[in-house]
């Protein structure tokens, strides 16, 4: 699954460590999560769209 | 956001290596009082082993819980894949060589090597655990490096 955390998260100007302090996970899973190589659970996907405020469906893209 | 709603931060390295030490201290006390009433036979003696050896694993297994908990949900993931195909992997690898090794047909027995039938059957125990371990520690690697 693609997504557009990369880019949300640099019109931010937020690090990796920034989101994932955010979200309360790791930098690690938060790279992970970018690279769309990790599909988040439904719960951490509402948190995302939570800290973007934005609607999951604009954050994440079916393939 | 206000910092104070921000979620709790997840375990780092530095927590998993001070939790391997804690339970590695509680393994050494558990070792020591073990030791301890290492000379008393009967039941009293195999009581007290056994009631060592269930508070010590009663403790790591606690530390376990806490440990899993503090962690996000794509650390779990890779420990529960690294526990699938790493432990099972390494596992079926183990047994086989074991029992080739062991089946093997070069005419020695456990008697030629000097071990008698608990030591064959701690030594089977530990190169199975050290295997499975081994492939778990690989199989955890594999599995952040392709989730990179």
């Amino acid at each position: 699954m693609n997504n557009r955390l990369k880019v949300l998260r640099a019109e931010r100007d937020w690090s990796q460590a920034d989101l994932a302090d955010r979200l309360g996970v790791s930098r690690q899973t938060v790279n992970a999560l970018e690279t769309g190589r990790y599909d988040p659970s439904l719960p951490l996907a509402f948190r995302i769209a939570r800290v973007f405020e934005q609607p999951i469906e604009a954050i994440f893209i079916a393939e | 956001m206000n910092p104070a709603s921000r979620p709790k931060r997840p375990f780092g390295f530095g927590t998993y290596i001070l939790m391997i030490l804690a339970v590695a201290v509680v393994g050494g006390i558990a070792g020591a009082a073990r030791a301890l009433v290492g000379d008393m036979t009967g039941p009293m003696g195999l009581a007290l082993t056994a009631a060592i050896m269930t508070a010590a694993m009663a403790v790591a297994f606690a530390a376990c819980i806490w440990w899993w908990r503090g962690i996000d949900e794509a650390a779990r993931e890779a420990h529960k894949w690294a526990w699938w195909w790493g432990g099972s992997g390494g596992m079926s690898v183990g047994v086989i060589l074991l029992l080739t090794l062991t089946f093997g047909d070069d005419g020695s027995t456990s008697a030629d090597v000097g071990l008698s039938a608990p030591d064959l059957v701690a030594g089977g125990m530990w190169t199975i655990l050290l295997f499975q371990m081994a492939g778990y520690a690989v199989a955890w690697a594999v599995w952040w490096l392709k989730h990179r």
